[in-house]
Parts: C-alpha cells; structure tokens; sequence
C-alpha cells in the first residue's frame, strides 16, 4: 500500500457551535501505532470516531487507505474498540462476537469466534450472558468482538479505562501483538507511560489542536508529559 | 444480504430471551379489543360490524407503535447502535433485517388479535382468512417500513414515546386507508377492491425505498 | 444563505411587499365583483388560495433542501429548509382557519372531509411534527440529519395522502377553481395579484429568518440579496 494507512488533511469537525477538532493534519503509515494523548474533551474520542467512519467531517478530508472514512469500503477495514463496549448484555459472550462476524461477512464465522474467544481468555464465560460479565471481562470481550474481522487498523478508544493492574497488563500484552502481527494500531488514552511504551508516534491534542507531535516516544518519555501538561494546563 | 440475515437472527434472539416486547403487545391489544366491546353499546350488531375493520386497524396501529417504539431499545445499552454503524455494508440492509424483525414480531400479534376480534365482534374470518393475511402483510409492510425508519429517528431526540406516534400517524394515512378499505370489502363480500391494493403496494414501494436510503443518514453521528 | 445583505434592503423588500399587500387588498376587496352565487363570503378565497399555495410551497422548499443538505452536509440548506417550515406552518394555519370560514358561509358547515383540505391538514400536522422533531433533538447536525430525512418523507407522504383520501376519503366539495374559465368575470387579476403577493410575503418572511439565523451562527454563509 503506497498511501498511508490513514491521512487526515486540514480535518475538522463541529457539533452545532462547538468545534471538537480543527486543522488536523496526520498521516499515519501501514503497520505502525499512533498515540492520541490530551485531556478530557480535547477531541481524542471524536478523531478516532471519525477514523472509525462514525460521521462525516465537517470540513477538511481523511482517508483509510485512500479511501473517504465514512464510506463503507473504509469500514471494512477498520476495527473500533470504542469507549462502549457495545454488547448486548440479553446475548450470551460467544453470541456477541458471532452477531459481529456475521455482521462483517467472516468466513467460517463459529470458527473464528472461537479463536477470538481463546486469544481474549474468555473461553471459560463464553456461554455467560455478556450483562453478567465484569468490567475487565467486558472489555475484554469488546476487544474480542472489535477484532473478530481481522482488521488492518485498530482504533482503540481509552481501553485501560477501569482496568485493574493486571486486565492492563494482558491488554498491554494484546497491543504488543496487534504490533507484530502488522496491524496500523491508534490508541486514545491518558496514559503518557503506556503511550511511550506501544506508539511509533505520540501526538497531544489540546482543544481540538494537534499541540505536539513526538517521534519515537519511548526515547523522552520525560518531553512528552511535558508536553500533556502543557495542554492540560492551556485546556478550560 | 449477510447483514439483513444477522440482524434479523440478533434481534429475534433478543426477543426470545425476554419475550417482553411481543407479551406487552399482545395484552395492550387485548385490552384495546376489550375496551372498544365497551365502548359500543349494544354488543355485536350489524352496525359494529360494519366499523370492525377499522376498529381492528387502530388496534393494529396501536399494538405497532408500541412494538417500533421498543424496537432500538436493546440498542441504547452499551451504544450498540454505533456497534452496528459500524458494519461495512450499505446501513439500508440494518434497516431490512430490524424492518423485518418488527413484522414478524407483529404478525404474530396480529393473528391472535384477528381471532379475538371475531369473536367478540361475531364476523366469521375462516372463508377470507388466506385473502386477509396478504392484506394485513401488505398494511403491515408499510407501517414497518416508516416505522423502523422513524424509531431509529425517534430513539435519537428527547421525547422518543411521544415522538414516534407524532412522527408516524401523518405519514401512515395512505397505509390505513387502503388497509381498511381493503379488509372491509373482504368481510363484506370476499373481494379486494383493486384500488385499494394498489394503493398499499404504492405506498409499501415508496416507503420501503424512502427507509432504505433514510437508514444511512440516521445512523449516522 | 444569509438573508437579506443589510437591513436597508430588508426594508425596501417590506416596502415593496406592503405596496403589494395595498394592491391586492384594493383589487380583492374594493374591486372585484361579488360572487353571484356565493356572495361576499367568496372573497375569503382571495386568502385562502394563495395561502394554500405558500403553504405546499413552503413544503416544497424544506423537501428540495432536505435534500440537499443530505447530498452535501452543508448546514446552509438545513437553515432555509428550517426556515421555510416555520415560515410554511403560518400559512397552512391561514389556510386551515379561513378555509371553514368560507364553508360555514357557502355549505353551511364548519368543516367536510373532503380531499383537499384534509390534505392539507395532513401536512398541517407534518410541518407540526417536523418543527417538533427539531426542537426534541439535541446536537445541531443531529438535528439536521433527523429533520432532513423526516422532510423529505414528509414530502413523499403528501401526494400518497392526496391519491388516498380522494380514492376513499370524503366527498370532494372543493370548488375546481384551478382550470381556466372557471372564475367569474374580473376575479382573475385579483386572484393572481393574491397568489403573487402570498409567495412575495413568504419569500420575504423566509429570507428574514434565514437572515436571523444566519447572523447568529458563527460559519454564517457567502450568499446574499444585494439591494
């Protein structure tokens, strides 16, 4: 793929009055992972939301692939663990991730279902209602039901949110995989350590600004929370 | 096709698990039939059975709105509507599988509706029962149709109870028109008026095509 | 849109349209015959027509820019769409209330379900719902989205409705005075000086709106009525 994974080009998106992003320009190359840093309400979810194809721009222009996000060829190449988990807690865990197979057209969908299920731990509550399941099963089983297509991007939407030391780790675990295995990955969190730790590059958003970009992260982890602080600081 | 079938399994799934949806609709009819006996004095005579067809229409419409006002409810938990946003298909074949879903949902309301209306309005259905299905299938495609469509609207705004029937009564007019001039004529001498059942076929056509397209806009952020 | 480039020209169109509203006002009352068989009450007519015309016009216009607004998300069509609903509302409440103003004096009824002004009560409730949706709507492309789609629905809705209510509807006792001829003598200037003025009156109220609204959101918009 000679375009990039995805590219976004003077990207902006207003709800009404209020501007949730302006002048956003990115590029994010095949098979590597970009870090959303920023406070609450500086546009993380609503960027990735966009990448997902959940809306349209408001102005501007970004691309999966080279293709508009909103359009449905985009979608399928995308996988979305949001901040909602969205299951159906009256179907069962296993139930879930199938309706979601189905939904994208997965060949040998009980196969793959299966598998997603055991990559996620989650064999044994597979048959559990998924209103029964605790927060870190829950999540868990979001990421199971966002990935069951094979996606070549993974967007993920503050996924350590309510997540006990170890639940975090295992998904720390799961992004390193997603890495190797060659997927382009986009993490939204508040977690400056982590972001240095998974990400290629780091960018901090500050009231729907890029404020910073950071290469290679993990070299200063230090200039990065600089950076967040800065943003935290100027955001209201 | 894939997605029509996924999510017409999905929700009938959810259905069976709770069964409250199709239960709530069945007594709510049930007691719409008994309340509109009361309501004529006199019990069953040749008069009342001339206004059953379309006593039967409104309790059909009833029983409707309250199964489409329903019909996104499993959806607002956990913003499984974004879940389903997602898919990477045309948003009309969502609309199809729910549309459809909503149907069968109210067929099955319907038939037992029939039954107890000719009891207590004492009309004789056996003869015309195979004509008054299609009938029925084909209001009811309307309704269902716009009636998706507008639930998916209504569960989005403030008022979601009282925006659907606002909404939808305007816009389902041609549909109980035809319907119950078509199930009148049934009953009174077993025929379907050819107007009346091109009217629905129009209007089932038009609405069916409206929604299928509308879907992609409304689910939309 | 934005309306109106200033409030100078806005003035110069209210002034135009009240010599408008003289005119029609002379010819109508003043100078058209009476009606011999229905006598001054006909002259109702005179408002009750061209209002009905704003109205479906009124529709028209929220369908067309629905419509738009779909095909290119730019919120400028869903402002005049808006504002051609509320704008639109008004005139198919004339048209409600005059209309059984004219039947008690010529039928001797407040009202009869007869196709054309039970149509337009249809669409006096879809513009109600319309305006409803809007306002129970939180998010301002949310709300275009929804209402977009309810217009043109909406739109579809009323030539179903027509063909519905004329096929088993009431009886038709809507005079059919849309063909040539069948106006009396000196009725036809009048009528057209009334239809005229009640697009004139609703082009203008609809450029004000958008022009009120305009002026409130920030994006505001490049096109205008230079005077």
């Amino acid at each position: 793929m000679s375009e990039p994974a995805i590219a976004a080009r003077r990207l902006e998106k207003r709800f009404g009055h209020a501007t949730a992003l302006t002048g956003v320009d990115l590029e994010v190359p095949a098979g590597s992972s970009l870090a959303v840093l920023g406070p609450n309400g500086a546009g993380k979810s609503t960027l990735l939301r966009l990448m997902a194809g959940l809306g349209r721009p408001s102005g501007g222009s970004l691309s999966i692939c080279g293709e508009p996000a909103h359009d449905r060829a985009a979608r399928a190449r995308v996988g979305f663990v949001g901040h909602a988990t969205f299951l159906y807690a009256a179907l069962t865990a296993r139930e879930n991730v199938l309706f979601a197979a189905r939904l994208h057209r997965v060949p040998h969908a009980a196969a793959r279902v299966e598998e997603r299920l055991a990559q996620e731990g989650l064999e044994g509550v597979a048959h559990l209602a998924a209103g029964a399941l605790s927060r870190g099963m829950a999540q868990r089983l979001a990421v199971a039901r966002g990935l069951v297509h094979d996606p070549e991007i993974v967007l993920l939407d503050e996924p350590f949110a309510g997540l006990d030391r170890r639940a975090a780790q295992r998904l720390a675990g799961r992004l390193a995989d997603l890495r190797h295995e060659g997927r382009t990955a986009v993490l939204a969190t508040h977690d400056v350590g982590l972001a240095a730790q998974v990400a290629d590059v780091a960018i901090v958003l500050a009231a729907g600004r890029i404020a910073h970009e950071v290469r290679a992260p993990q070299r200063d982890v230090a200039a990065l929370e600089r950076a967040y602080a800065a943003a935290a600081e100027a955001s209201p | 096709m894939n997605v029509f079938l996924a999510i017409l399994w999905k929700d009938l799934l959810v259905e069976w698990r709770s069964r409250d949806r199709v239960v709530a609709m069945l007594v709510f009819s049930l007691l719409v039939v008994v309340v509109f006996h009361f309501s004529l004095p006199g019990g069953a005579t040749a008069q009342t059975r001339a206004t059953a067809p379309g006593l039967l229409w409104i309790a059909y419409v009833f029983a409707a709105l309250l199964g489409l006002g329903r019909s996104f409810s499993a959806e607002l938990e956990n913003e499984a509507l974004s879940g389903i946003a997602l898919v990477p298909v045309d948003r009309g074949w969502v609309f199809l599988g729910k549309g459809a879903a909503n149907l069968l949902v109210l067929g099955v309301v319907q038939a037992v509706t029939a039954c107890v209306f000719a009891l207590v309005f004492e009309v004789d259905l056996t003869p015309v029962a195979g004509r008054l299905a299609g009938v029925v299938a084909l209001g009811s495609l309307g309704l269902c149709s716009i009636g998706t469509l507008f639930a998916a609207v209504a569960v989005r705004t403030r008022f979601r109870e009282v925006m659907l029937p606002l909404l939808l009564l305007p816009l389902l007019v041609p549909v109980l028109l035809g319907s119950v001039r078509a199930t009148s004529a049934l009953l009174a001498d077993g025929t379907a008026p050819f107007a009346a059942i091109q009217l629905l076929i129009v209007t089932d056509a038009v609405y069916l095509i409206l929604s299928f397209l509308g879907f992609e806009y409304v689910l939309e952020e | 849109m934005t309306g109106y480039a200033d409030g100078s020209t806005a003035l110069r169109a209210s002034g135009i349209l009240l010599a408008l509203l003289a005119l029609a006002y002379g010819g109508q009352v003043i100078l058209a015959p009476n009606d011999s068989m229905q006598g001054v009450v006909q002259k109702i007519l005179y408002v009750h027509v061209p209002c009905a015309f704003a109205a479906y016009l009124g529709f028209l216009v929220t369908a067309v820019c629905s419509g738009f607004y779909l095909a290119t998300n730019d919120e400028r069509y869903d402002r005049v769409a808006a504002a051609a609903a509320e704008m639109g509302v008004l005139f198919c409440t004339l048209v409600i209330v005059t209309g059984p103003i004219w039947a008690k004096g010529t039928w001797g009824h407040w009202w009869a379900w007869d196709p054309r002004l039970t149509v337009t009560l249809l669409l006096w409730f879809i513009y109600l719902a319309y305006l409803l949706l809007r306002s129970f709507t939180e998010g301002s492309e949310r709300t275009a989205r929804l209402a977009a789609v309810y217009g043109i629905a909406g739109a579809l809705a009323i030539p179903l409705n027509y063909f519905a209510i004329d096929l088993f509807g009431g009886a038709a006792m809507h005079p059919e005075n849309l063909q040539r001829g069948s106006l009396g003598q000196g009725m036809g200037w009048p009528f057209a000086v009334g239809v005229a003025t009640a697009v004139a009156a609703f082009a203008h109220l609809l450029l004000l709106r958008v022009g009120l609204e305009a002026s409130v959101s920030p994006s505001g918009g490049r096109l205008s009525i230079r005077g």
